[in-house]
């Protein structure tokens, strides 16, 4: 705005000094003109009067050859048109006229130099003394006003001169002014794209560092879960024979039964510890259900007391009217736990652990950086005043075995186990540490679909989102314990229900009920097609086809990249009644307004 | 038109001034009486000559002829700047002072006239005088009176002749 205010500032102050020197310019001009007449005034003046002075005695003797000598002499003067002496009585005395036919007043009376057109004309006296002899009239051509203008030609051609050079450098000024500006613009564009650049680079570089944290997780996962799953079948084992050892009393001797006894307690803490490997992996069985994180954490406070001590004060600051989440109880307040003992560890004997509970939303820029789908959860903060961690450490604290600490003391399965819980609840889990500021690690728990008051899960009877009869229901599971048991729940809530135990089968009765709406099934299946290759069989024949895949721990058939394609989700084992309720009557709910929205044919 | 205008003009300046031929003879002489005071703007008399700007200027005639007669008649009504003009006919032998004389006189008479102002402040004119002129002397020349100066007669009486006037003198003669 100031800029291009100055553009015009400067066009109009070159306008203006165009004009004051056009004004300059005829100013000089007038004043030439009217100063040049006023000299030829003074000058046909004077000439007049040195001719009456020179012609006194000419006249006083009445000769007129002087005279007319004295005439002619002035007729010299190219400019002078005509000369003309009179008598005391105003008769012609001696004349001259340059050509020829000029016409003389034949007497006149004394006047002033006056101007008439291009010649200036004057009459004075010739006195002697007091007496008069008569008159001297005199006509001068003035420059004519051609010649006066070449003249002023020179003056005009100054006056274009400087103003041509004004206006150039006001346009000059001009230009260079715009040209500023738009480089300045560009400037700022520059500047704003280079911003976006940055921004967008800095946003794919933690996108893709999460992604590739999240498999390295995943490989992990895959790795020790498979190890655990080995190892406790073996553990069991080991503990089912020395329990029978124990039990039959085939050891008579103490020393032996004090062995068994080591022995056992040693196998017992292994298995704690593949435990966790498993929760890790996350391919502990999991009992979800909908529960109260406040009231999880109140009952926690006595534990919490017992595990860190006096010296550690415990507070807590829980949100009112938290929603309700679905996990498993136990394993949260194992993850609580963990978090507990890693801040006293941190604090090193006094400090302050606050627990904070509140409802939170994910948006989708959030969700995006950090591998988890965006809405509403629970959060529980757990902050400690401890010596916190380097970034280099919150980068490694989730993953399994890693620890900080002497041999004995730590075991790297703490957080390990948080992470992998969190996750198998289609949570998130973070930390936030300084070195030297406390740590906070927030856990976000997905908030219950569907849950109205918490009061009624409470009493133990939760109010189940109900089916439809039209809601068609294709349930496919090799186990027949299990296909039952989903048959007979899913009926329960009010679906038509058909089922199958193979692909085969499950085609063949979809082929004859194409008003099936979602599919259930098993994603391990025997014979030649899994759930996942059943699944895109069906899709094919109908694409809105709702796809619900429940598994043990086998994941990676049907999660790409720890992500569901759209219209697929997932239920583990074992799931509870409320579970596939709400999931299976959320993913309903979903297609229809998917269905809803999408444009008719 | 004009060339005809012009040409009445000329013919006019004619008539106004016709040559003396033309006229009576008394018109020469009227024309050199008047001349006489008409002398006096162009001539320079030495300081202290006028004692105030009302002295007159006294014009004295000596002798009798045909100028001298009217010499009163010409400069009634006339006056030389502020002053005026006092006319003084001479007795023989007298002697007024005079700025201007005229001499009227001839042959011997006139000469003695000359010698006798000679060295005084006194413009002396002559009339056709071939020998023994006044510092002024009256000639008719082309039909038209004209004078002759005598510029060494002029500063023996201590006057100075306006170069105006010398330029119309039909002849100057010069200071040795
Ligand atoms: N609250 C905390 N304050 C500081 N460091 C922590 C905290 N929690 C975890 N850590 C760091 O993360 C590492 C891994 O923790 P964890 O998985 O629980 O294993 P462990 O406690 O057995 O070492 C710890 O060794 C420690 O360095
Ligand atoms: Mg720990």
């Amino acid at each position: 705005m100031l800029r291009f205010d100055r553009a015009n500032v400067m066009t109009a102050i070159a306008a203006a000094g165009v004009l004051l020197l056009l004004l300059a310019g005829a100013g000089i001009v007038m004043y030439n003109e009217v100063s040049y007449k006023e000299a030829k005034a003074q000058q046909v003046e004077a000439q007049s009067r040195v001719l009456a002075s020179t012609v006194t005695a000419a006249l006083a003797f009445d000769d007129r050859k002087a005279a007319r000598e004295y005439v002619n002499a002035l007729a010299v003067d190219p400019q002078i048109q005509a000369v003309a002496v009179y008598d005391a009585r105003g008769h012609l005395f001696a004349a001259y006229a340059r050509d020829g036919e000029h016409a003389l007043p034949a007497a006149t009376a004394v006047s002033d130099p006056r101007l008439d057109g291009d010649v200036l004309k004057v009459t004075v006296p010739v006195a002697q003394g007091r007496n008069t002899l008569g008159s001297v009239y005199l006509e001068t051509a003035i420059d004519p006003i051609s010649r006066r203008l070449e003249r002023y030609a020179i003056i005009a051609l100054l006056v274009s001169m400087a103003s041509l050079i004004f206006v150039l450098l006001g346009l000059a000024q001009r230009r260079l002014a715009e040209a500023n500006e738009r480089l300045r613009r560009q400037g700022i564009d520059l500047a704003e794209a280079n911003e976006n650049l940055l921004a967008q680079i800095a946003q794919r570089e933690s996108v893709e560092g999460a992604l590739r944290q999240a498999q390295k997780m995943e490989a992990m996962g895959q790795l020790t879960g498979g190890i655990a799953h080995d190892f406790n079948n073996l553990l069991q084992v080991i503990l089912g024979n020395l329990e029978l050892l124990q039990r039959r009393k085939l050891v008579a001797d103490d020393e032996a039964n004090r062995m068994v006894a080591s022995a056992v307690r040693g196998a017992e803490r292994a298995a704690t510890l593949t435990q966790r490997l498993l929760a890790f992996a996350r391919r502990q069985p999991l009992d979800p259900r909908p529960l109260d994180v406040n009231k999880l954490v109140q009952g926690m406070s006595d534990l919490l007391h017992r595990s860190l001590g006096e010296a550690i004060r415990v507070e807590t600051v829980l949100a009112g009217g938290i929603w309700r989440v679905a996990v498993d109880a136990n394993q949260l307040e194992n993850a609580l736990l963990n978090l507990a003992v890693n801040a006293r560890d941190a604090m090193a004997g006094t400090g302050k652990l606050t627990i904070e509970t509140a409802n939170v939303h994910l948006d989708e820029p959030y969700a995006q950086a950090n591998e988890v789908r965006p809405g509403q959860y629970v959060m529980i903060a757990v902050s400690d005043s401890g010596s916190g961690m380097t970034p280099e450490v919150t980068a490694k604290a989730f993953e399994p075995f890693f620890t900080t600490k002497d041999v004995g003391k730590g075991s790297g399965l703490g957080l390990s186990q948080v992470y992998g819980f969190i996750k198998q609840s289609e949570g998130h889990a973070k930390i936030y540490s300084e070195p030297g500021d406390g740590t906070t690690v927030k856990l976000y728990l997905p908030r219950l679909a569907g849950a109205a008051s918490g009061e009624r899960v409470a009493v133990g009877a939760p109010a189940l989102p109900a089916g439809r009869e039209d809601r068609r229901i294709l349930v496919v599971e090799d186990d027949e314990d299990v296909r039952t048991h989903a048959v007979t729940m899913l009926k329960e809530l009010g679906y038509t229900v058909l089922e199958a135990a193979d692909a085969e089968s499950a085609l063949r009765l979809f082929d004859a009920h194409p008003d099936v709406r979602l599919l259930f099934t098993d994603v391990g299946l025997p014979g030649g097609r899994n759930g996942r290759e059943l699944a895109d069989a069906l899709r094919r024949r109908n694409p809105e086809l709702a796809v619900l895949f429940t598994t043990g721990y086998a994941r990676n058939a049907i999660v790409h990249h720890g992500r569901l394609d759209p219209g697929v989700d997932l239920i583990t084992k074992p799931f509870t009644f409320a579970a596939l309720a709400n999931k299976v009557h959320a993913m309903f709910e979903r297609c229809e307004v998917t269905a809803r929205e999408a444009p008719q044919p | 038109m004009r060339r005809r205008c012009v040409a009445f003009f000329a013919a006019l300046c004619g008539m106004l001034a016709p040559p003396l031929a033309a006229q009576a003879p008394n018109v020469e002489y009227a024309v050199k009486a008047t001349y006489l005071y008409k002398l006096a703007p162009f001539v320079d008399w030495p300081a202290g000559t006028f004692t105030g700007p009302a002295d007159p200027l006294v014009i004295c005639v000596a002798g009798e002829d045909e100028v001298a007669d009217l010499v009163d008649e010409a400069v009634k009504g006339q006056s030389v700047g502020s002053h005026p003009i006092a006319v003084v006919h001479l007795a023989a032998g007298a002697t007024t002072p005079c700025n201007i004389l005229y001499l009227a006189e001839r042959g011997n008479a006139r000469a003695a006239m000359l010698e006798r102002f000679r060295g005084m402040p006194v413009l002396t004119v002559t009339d056709n005088a071939a020998a023994a002129h006044g510092i002024v002397n009256f000639v008719v020349q082309d039909n038209r009176v004209r004078f002759e100066i005598d510029l060494n007669a002029a500063a023996a009486n201590h006057l100075t002749i306006s170069s105006k006037l010398l330029n119309l003198a039909a002849r100057v003669l010069p200071r040795p």
